[in-house]
């Protein structure tokens, strides 16, 4: 119960932060792929470097032994983000915003947003058995991080990618341009 | 679990308020639902007596799902060791029960070739041990410091946040009204949102996978023969789609303040000019958009949310692999879905 309840809330915050980053517009999604409006890499980079540095945090203070890690498989990683990519500049969704555009009430998001959650789900279920065991297979490194990886401190790793993300972000800052 | 709340200025910021529920939150030393059904997540993402560098063949040969219950029973869904424990056998001493499950025609040929490999190899014993004596001896002096800087470095993002957000002072509703935010508060929300489902939950903040497990109900109906639904991706009401209610409900809790819930059929901007004003047109490429999405996201491992967000700030490289991955797909489909367009 108390489980769920985290679930609620952590869920209620997340729409409501993808909410008030105006990612439930199409445009606002396509237009990154464009370089028209870097709304969603400046949100999506913030919320990387600062739950990164909450993380750490949360361990050494003994919250946990560990964050879950997805498990790296080069090959699948980048076959499945090159799919996603395209689904994303074409209809202008990803899976979070697809929820977070429905509780908006657009109507498409219900209808054909969700369905294509649905049947996407399934069709990877036909393909799994045929591709999966041998895309899975190329390139997986396991359950690793970059500080596991190089063995080193996962706060200087922290340090470093967020001195990366905040140069980058300063950067998109003055070129970038926004949708109106 | 009731405190009292900081006053004015600092309920403005989600920053402390999400330390203070960090710090009323319980620990979460032995939660073992990381993943859907995860029993894999707690012993290897853990470390916790991994299995799948064990020299066990049987582990590795059925890494392919989350198949631990199949053979050792106990409860998959149980967020603690003592609950997640109950009722566990050893699958070798009864292959009526563990194997037959799946192998019901050569059970005991293939406990054969397994109990032959597990000659010399000490038995497991069933309850390891309790995994809070190490987490409390791990924090050095180093770390201390470090995560004192994180706390100082949140602070310190606060108040850029707010010098940005408030030129004049607003009240705490005005506030939560406004139909945007700088997307700078909105992602420091987003990671504190984030961090608290990984570091306290112990699950990652996933959207398509709960899609997936809805899914398996109708993959299951179509396909009653898939070994894919009977064993790898069981149908079930998890975690991750509760969260998803949630993020329905905040969705429309937020726009519902701005004025901006409302129904229409076709995206506010750039929509029309482009491909016209039918709702048809807008369904299907919505449509297949939308399948492809979730098919990437699950080729990949999780979505921008489960995986680009949620592992990138744990700093597995499939996050950064997987945004590699989304912009080389994403700039080329753009570019032809615009080319030749001015706007």
């Amino acid at each position: 119960m108390l489980d769920i309840a985290k679930a609620l809330v952590l869920g209620l915050l997340f729409g409501w932060s993808l909410h008030k980053a105006g990612l439930t517009h199409y445009a606002r999604i396509v237009n990154v792929y464009r370089f028209r409006d870097m709304t969603v890499m400046r949100f999506m980079l913030t919320a990387l470097v600062v739950g990164g540095f909450a993380i750490q945090a949360g361990i050494d203070l003994g919250f946990a032994v560990s964050a879950p890690i997805p498990p790296t498989s080069m090959l699948a990683n980048v076959v499945g983000g090159v799919v996603f990519g395209v689904g994303m500049a074409t209809a202008g969704y990803c899976p979070g915003t697809i929820v977070a555009e429905a509780g908006e009430g657009r109507l498409d998001a219900w209808v054909a947003g969700l369905s294509g959650l649905l049947v996407g789900a399934i069709v990877f279920g036909l393909l799994q058995p045929v591709t999966m065991p041998a895309l899975a297979r190329v390139g997986a490194l396991g359950r690793v991080t970059f500080a596991s990886l190089a063995g080193a401190s996962p706060w200087l790793v922290l340090l470093v990618f967020g001195q990366v993300v905040a140069l980058v972000l300063i950067l998109i800052a003055r070129v970038g341009r926004k949708t109106p | 679990m009731a405190r009292k709340m900081p006053s004015d200025p600092f309920v403005r910021c989600p920053v402390p308020l999400a330390i203070v529920l960090l710090m009323l939150a319980r620990p979460a030393y032995a939660q073992c639902t990381s993943n859907a059904s995860s029993c894999v997540t707690c012993h290897e993402t853990q470390g916790l007596r991994p299995v799948l560098q064990s020299a066990q063949p049987w582990h590795v040969d059925h890494g392919f799902g989350d198949l631990c219950a199949s053979c050792h029973a106990g409860d998959p869904a149980a967020s603690t060791q003592e609950r997640a424990h109950v009722g566990l056998r050893r699958p070798l001493a009864e292959p009526s029960l563990s194997c037959a499950g799946c192998h019901a025609d050569d059970a005991s040929a293939r406990a054969e070739r397994y109990l032959a490999l597990a000659v010399g190899l000490a038995p497991p014993p069933p309850t390891p041990a309790s995994p809070t004596a190490g987490a409390s001896t791990g924090s050095s002096i180093a770390d201390r410091i470090l995560a004192v800087l994180a706390v100082v470095l949140a602070l310190a993002l606060y108040f850029v946040v707010r010098r940005e957000l408030t030129s004049e002072r607003r009240s705490l509703f005005a506030w939560l009204r406004d139909k945007t935010w700088s997307p700078y508060a909105a992602g420091v929300l987003l990671g504190l949102v984030v961090a608290f489902s990984e570091v306290v939950c112990g699950r990652p903040l996933a959207v398509s996978g709960a899609f997936d497990k809805l899914a398996a109900y109708f993959g299951r109906w179509l396909f009653p023969a898939s070994q894919y639904y009977g064993h790898v991706m069981t149908p079930g009401i998890t975690w991750q789609v509760w969260l998803v209610v949630g993020v329905l409900a905040g969705s429309f809790t937020s726009s519902k303040l701005s004025g901006e819930a409302r129904w229409r059929w076709l995206p506010d901007t750039q929509w029309e000019p482009r491909f016209g004003a039918s709702r048809k047109l807008r369904l299907v490429i919505a449509f297949f958009g939308a399948a492809l999405v979730q098919i990437g996201a699950a080729i990949a491992g999780g979505c921008t949310s489960g995986l680009a967000i949620s592992g990138g700030a744990a700093l597995a490289p499939a996050a950064f692999l997987f945004m590699a991955g989304m912009f080389a797909g994403g700039i080329p489909t753009a570019w032809l879905w615009y080319r030749g367009r001015v706007d």
